[in-house]
């Protein structure tokens, strides 16, 4: 019953939009209206307003919409939300400063002796406004107001001519930042929540192991990860524009025709082809820069671009004079004084200790003020040119309103989609599609290009993605990584502005182009431009990488990069570390050898012991590799015969899984109908689906091959030894290269332990001039000054054996003493050897330390290095099948 | 403009300057009710979870009280409400549907205007007096009694807040402007500062990142009815673009009454039904955020969510006016009444 009220949502929802009433309320509105009509007919028909309802009841998902509606901005991890408004009012700002159109005109004197100069030109000026402001419907009217005419008097086809405006608007969309991108990373990670869960429940239920290794747990996205995912694709994208009309050019020069240029190319010519581009790449560089070095985050770079836009707009607006660019310098200015500031003293207000300091933050606060006024001053300025700065800020608080009550809207429709069961209804029609995750993936993609047609980015952002996000990144056969699927999203979103009837591109450019442009020409124009956004969309799909690289270098590399020890990256660091033995095998060994060789008999025989183990487990690491090499070998032979009847059983398995549901489903309706003669059809029909069910399920359980109760223990058994063949070798490893640090520290610490040795030996006076209390408290302490070196234990304890000798009534200085001397015979000992070696042996560790520390001692390192982390991010960066997991 | 009226634009704009016909009483008092139903709501959901008066329902259902007569009010309040709005409407018969749309757009204006006032003062001064407590000057200026009594947000709250709100009302009443657009400005400068103390002085806290939060969330929601005004909100208009103006304004008043005062009157009901619910329970408890150091001001953002809601049930009533005043045939000319608007 419940699905009849899904179909009347879906149903008032189409109405409601097709209506044209805001999309806004239309969202929210027939989801209330759907949940009231199911309240309704259960009160009539049911005796109870819950009957109709999935689960629960009206009051509660109404409860829940509302909840959801507050949790938009009461939830501090939502808070990347907040980067819209800031990136809105920084693209509004440039788009009055009027960047766009001094882009446009020296962009297309530079290019425009070039074939397809003029197009050329536009896609740059689009990207590069992509880049800055993001907003298509401004930058697609700069183009068809400055551009469009200028293509069109010099013979350019209609249709390219548009065509080449249209898309290069759009890629405000993907190329960051963008607001698409941070509403996608809002809903994605919520979808990786929910996805994360269901993969754990999945692994929980197959492997009966409580806790899932977090090699096999979903990658999620933030906002920064979505604009660096997006950064190359976009990039991309730009290239294939600029092939396509290159290539129309040369090959068609009637449609493209060169454009000479009048004046010459002069220094005046430089100087004004650099006023107008420097500005918006500098922005571009800090904001983007900024967030892609994972500096700053999306917020922040929102900010600073907002300010950045503002100073421009102060110089740009202001009418020629002097002081016209004052602000501006006086900005870059005390940003470069900061700068300098910043690299050289220690600028943290909560720890001044020292002049310098002082000096410092002093200089600082200066530097800031400076800034805050040469911002003030533009801010001003704008606020006196006319009524821009209102202008800005009112179009700003509409674009971010009508963004964000939409967001609301899809919230409401979300809670009414699950009250209806919907969510389970598209996870099985997906889940049920021949062909796995491709299939249920080019499904959902086709229906994202569709609805492109018909609804805005927002909309298919905030109603598609929460349903069918969670469903795919969940499947562990594809295991893709949030950021690629937000990735692939966008790029296909980006469709809707071009497609028509309702592509807003399309319709922002007819809105200001001439009416010699026949409307036929425009849908003509986008059409080849579609198909290269469709062909970059292909690329992306096939070249994971091209998203996926970026945030995880970003990441790897960044303060915040977790050590080589980190479980996740295990896979691909050993992936490194495994061919690093194959080739250096000899060479290592060789250095163990020479470590072996030393001569040691003058070390305590704890260090003596401590070494030998170290280098056995060094020599032993061979071993342990040749081990992996078995182990996986021997598991990648059998899964290939494996493979198959895998996933023949388990799609066997979960078909008889979803039947039981569907069995329960029915036991629950059964159990609550009425016992009245009325109902006696429906409980006959139940009973036979009942029936039914189970003898179908019966033949599917027995449709599973013998060989599966055979077979699956062979797999979980090499499986596992893969695992622990792993783990042996993490842990020898381990232990081969802590020894050698620890080695290494007890030598380094001879000279302390020399320094240690005169406090330690005024003991004895302590012990007989001080009473029992006091010699204990001076015995206490100088334990203590031992237990921050390392390798003193014995010392240690030979102390506290004394210090317990004065304790109470078994005071007894005379067998303290003996303690004591015990104690110093040891410490003497321990800092001979130390010294000694800290001669003839340091040397030698550090070489063999620097020998081994990029292979076996790689895992106990602090930081990976930059080389590393790229080859990491780039193995880390493929998707990988972890199918045979689950 | 054309001099030349036609015979049914005349009597239409005669009808409305003696007398109103049935309809467009009946019309003009339904947005009207939905305003004062409104207020009448919010109103008695302050008292009853405030004033503990015994509310509406609970009397209807019979539950006993010692306070019968308040509640007995309360019930009375309900009905009073369509017989205000009605003659509210008689008052103003001269004026045309437009007219009484822009004084209805004027209503949701002024309460937006209060409330960006409140949120731009008690956003500075509760920042300024989390910024004092945490780096211990607060004790220093205003002695250590008041800095223990402002560590709680009751207190706070009472003689903090409340104070700045009825300021926010005298200077919302006294100022003109919108006012909230400034929002967008502040948001930016609140995050900017954030770059600058944290990049150059290394210094962050969270009542920074609560200011941000605050204004922002207050930006989009208290932005919404001016965006309805300015038709801001975004339209599937593949059908919508190619209607007469009557079509399109039948599309928007079934839209009004259908989909877009049920979702704000859910929010309002479900958020205010009982002492638990998602609005009442924060605004009664004063809930502020857990990490004690930020800014006290988490239970006045739950209030954001009824602001939103009640400033767009009067920007819909407006809204309904003026389409309903497209039904109607009202032209769109300045009414001929204006000047002798009593």
């Amino acid at each position: 019953m419940e699905l009849l009220f899904l179909g009347i949502l879906v149903l008032l929802m189409i109405t409601a939009l097709v209506s044209g009433f805001p999309v806004a309320f239309s969202l929210p509105g027939s989801s209330i209206i759907a949940i009231g009509l199911a309240a309704l007919a259960g009160w009539i028909f049911a005796d109870n307003p819950d009957a109709y309802f999935h689960e629960g009841g009206p009051v509660q998902w109404l409860s829940a919409g509302v909840t959801n509606f507050r949790s938009l901005y009461w939830n501090v991890e939502r808070d990347t939300l907040i980067a819209i408004p800031l990136f809105i009012f920084m693209g509004i700002m440039l788009q009055r400063s009027k960047v766009a159109e001094d882009l446009l005109v020296t962009m297309a004197q530079l290019f425009g002796p070039v074939p397809g100069g003029l197009g050329i030109s536009v896609v740059i000026v689009g990207a590069l406004l992509a880049a800055t402001t993001g907003i298509v419907g401004a930058t697609v009217i700069a183009m068809g107001m400055i551009s469009l005419p200028a293509m069109l008097r010099n013979k350019y086809s209609h249709s390219l001519a548009t065509g080449t405006i249209c898309a290069s608007g759009t890629l405000g969309q993907i190329i960051p930042p963008s607001i698409v991108l941070i509403i996608l990373a809002d809903q994605l990670s919520s979808a990786a929540d929910q996805a994360s869960a269901m993969r754990k429940a999945a692994y929980r239920e197959i492997t009966g192991e409580f806790s899932m290794p977090s090699v096999l747990d979903i990658t999620s996205a933030s906002a920064g990860d979505m604009f660096m995912g997006a950064f190359i694709p976009g990039i991309l994208l730009v290239i294939l524009y600029i092939l396509y009309i290159l290539f129309t050019a040369i090959l068609r020069p009637k449609m493209a025709p060169p454009v000479g240029y009048s004046g010459s190319y002069d220094r005046q010519f430089l100087v004004k082809v650099l006023m107008s581009l420097l500005p918006p790449l500098s922005l571009i560089f800090v904001v983007l820069g900024s967030i892609l070095l994972g500096v700053a985050t999306v917020n922040q770079a929102g900010a600073v671009g907002a300010v950045g836009a503002m100073l421009m707009a102060g110089y740009r607006l202001h009418h020629s004079d002097v002081r016209r660019y004052w602000p501006a310098f006086i900005a870059i200015f005390s940003v470069i004084a900061l700068g300098f500031l910043v690299a050289n003293f220690d600028l943290n207000i909560k720890s001044i200790h020292t002049d310098e300091d002082r000096l410092g933050v002093t200089l600082g606060v200066i530097a800031s003020a400076t800034l805050l006024i040469a911002i003030t001053w533009s801010g001003w300025r704008v606020f006196k040119t006319g009524t821009i700065l209102h202008e800005v800020m009112g179009e700003t608080a509409k674009t971010t309103s009508m963004v964000f009550i939409i967001l609301i809207g899809a919230a409401m429709l979300t809670s009414a989609f699950r009250a209806f069961g919907g969510e389970e209804l598209v996870k099985h029609m997906l889940t049920s599609l021949p062909g796995g995750f491709w299939m249920q993936f080019f499904v959902v993609m086709l229906i994202i290009f569709i609805l492109g047609f018909f609804l805005d980015f927002i909309e298919i952002a905030v109603v598609v993605v929460p349903i069918v996000a969670p469903i795919l990144l969940a499947d562990p056969s594809a295991n893709i990584t949030a950021v690629w699927l937000g990735v692939m999203i966008g790029l296909n979103i980006q469709t809707s502005f071009l497609t028509p009837p309702f592509g807003f591109a399309l319709f922002y450019l007819r809105g200001v182009a001439d009416q010699v442009v026949k409307t036929v020409s425009i849908y003509k124009g986008v059409v080849p431009f579609i198909g290269l956004q469709i062909l970059a969309l292909v690329i992306t799909g096939f070249f994971p990488s091209l998203v996926n690289y970026l945030p995880n270098r970003t990441y790897l590399t960044s303060d915040s990069a977790p050590p080589p020890m980190n479980p996740r990256i295990q896979p691909c660091l050993e992936q490194q570390v495994l061919s690093l033995y194959a080739s250096q095998e000899a060479s290592l060994l060789a250095a163990i050898d020479t470590m072996a060789a030393l001569d040691t008999s003058y070390m305590s025989s704890a260090a003596t012991k401590m070494l030998q183990n170290s280098l056995g487990k060094a020599r032993e690491t061979f071993v342990k590799v040749d081990d992996i090499y078995q182990a996986k070998a021997q598991l990648t032979d059998f899964e290939q015969s494996y493979e198959p009847l895998h996933q023949q059983v388990r799609e066997t398995q979960l078909n008889v899984r979803r039947n039981k549901g569907l069995i329960e489903d029915a036991q629950l309706e059964l159990r609550r109908l009425d016992d009245i003669e009325l109902n006696d059809n429906r409980r006959t029909d139940l009973f036979e689906r009942i029936d039914a069910l189970e003898e179908f399920n019966t033949r599917l359980e027995a449709s599973i091959p013998a060989s599966w109760a055979t077979q699956r223990p062979i797999f979980e058994q090499l499986n596992k030894a893969e695992k622990q063949s792993r783990n042996d070798y993490r842990r020898n490893v381990d232990e081969a290269y802590e020894g050698i640090q620890e080695l290494r520290l007890w030598i380094s610490q001879a000279a302390e332990l020399a320094q240690a040795q005169a406090d330690v030996a005024a003991l004895v006076s302590s012990i007989d001039q001080l009473s029992a209390d006091e010699a204990m408290d001076a015995i206490k302490l100088q334990e203590q000054n031992l237990s921050e070196l390392a390798g003193v234990n014995s010392i240690k304890s030979k102390l506290s054996k004394a210090r317990r000798a004065l304790k109470g009534s078994k005071y007894n200085p005379e067998k303290a003493k003996g303690y004591h001397s015990e104690a110093m015979n040891l410490l003497t000992a321990e800092i001979q050897w130390r010294q000694r070696a800290f001669m003839d042996m340091a040397p030698e560790l550090s070489s063999y330390n620097l020998a081994i520390k990029d292979s076996i001692g790689l895992r106990q390192q602090e930081r990976m290095s930059i080389e590393l982390a790229t080859t990491i991010s780039a193995c880390m960066s493929s998707h990988k099948d972890i199918s045979l997991q689950f | 403009m054309s001099v030349v009226l036609t015979m049914q634009q005349l009597s239409s704009s005669l009808s409305s300057s003696s007398a109103l016909l049935k309809q467009d009483l009946l019309l003009r008092s339904f947005a009207f009710t939905v305003v004062y139903t409104t207020v009448i709501f919010v109103l008695n959901n302050f008292l009853n979870f405030w004033a503990l008066w015994p509310g509406a329902i609970n009397i209807l259902a019979g539950k006993t009280s010692t306070e019968p007569f308040l509640g007995w009010l309360q019930v009375f309040s309900y009905v009073a409400a369509p017989m205000l709005a009605m003659m509210h409407v008689s008052r103003l018969r001269y004026e045309s549907y437009e007219n009484l749309a822009d004084r209805v757009s004027h209503w949701a204006a002024t309460c937006i205007k209060a409330a960006f006032w409140m949120v731009l003062l008690v956003g500075m001064i509760d920042m300024l007096v989390s910024f004092l407590r945490i780096e211990s000057l607060l004790a220093p200026i205003v002695g250590d009694d008041i800095t223990m009594e402002l560590g709680k947000p009751q207190f706070r709250g009472a003689y903090v807040h409340l104070p700045l709100m009825l300021l926010a009302c005298v200077i919302a009443l006294r100022s003109k402007g919108l006012g909230f657009i400034w929002l967008t400005l502040l948001v930016v400068v609140a995050e900017f500062l954030i770059v600058i103390t944290r990049f150059v002085f290394s210094y962050e806290q969270a009542f920074m990142g609560d200011l941000v939060r605050f204004w922002y969330a207050a930006l989009f929601l208290f932005a919404s009815a001016h965006t309805l005004l300015i038709e801001g909100h975004i339209r599937v208009d593949v059908a919508y673009t190619h209607f007469k103006d009557r079509t399109k304004s039948w599309v928007n008043v079934f839209g009004v009454i259908l989909l877009g005062l049920p979702l704000c009157f859910t929010i309002l009901t479900l958020g205010m039904w009982d002492k638990t619910s998602s609005i009442n329970s924060p605004l009664l408890s004063v809930e502020v955020s857990q990490s004690g150091y930020g800014m006290y001001v988490k239970y006045i953002m739950v209030g954001f969510l009824a602001i939103f809601a009640f400033s767009m049930i009067i920007q819909f009533s407006s809204y309904l006016l003026k389409h309903f005043g497209v039904l109607r045939g009202e032209t769109q000319t300045p009414p001929i009444t204006s000047a002798t608007n009593p």
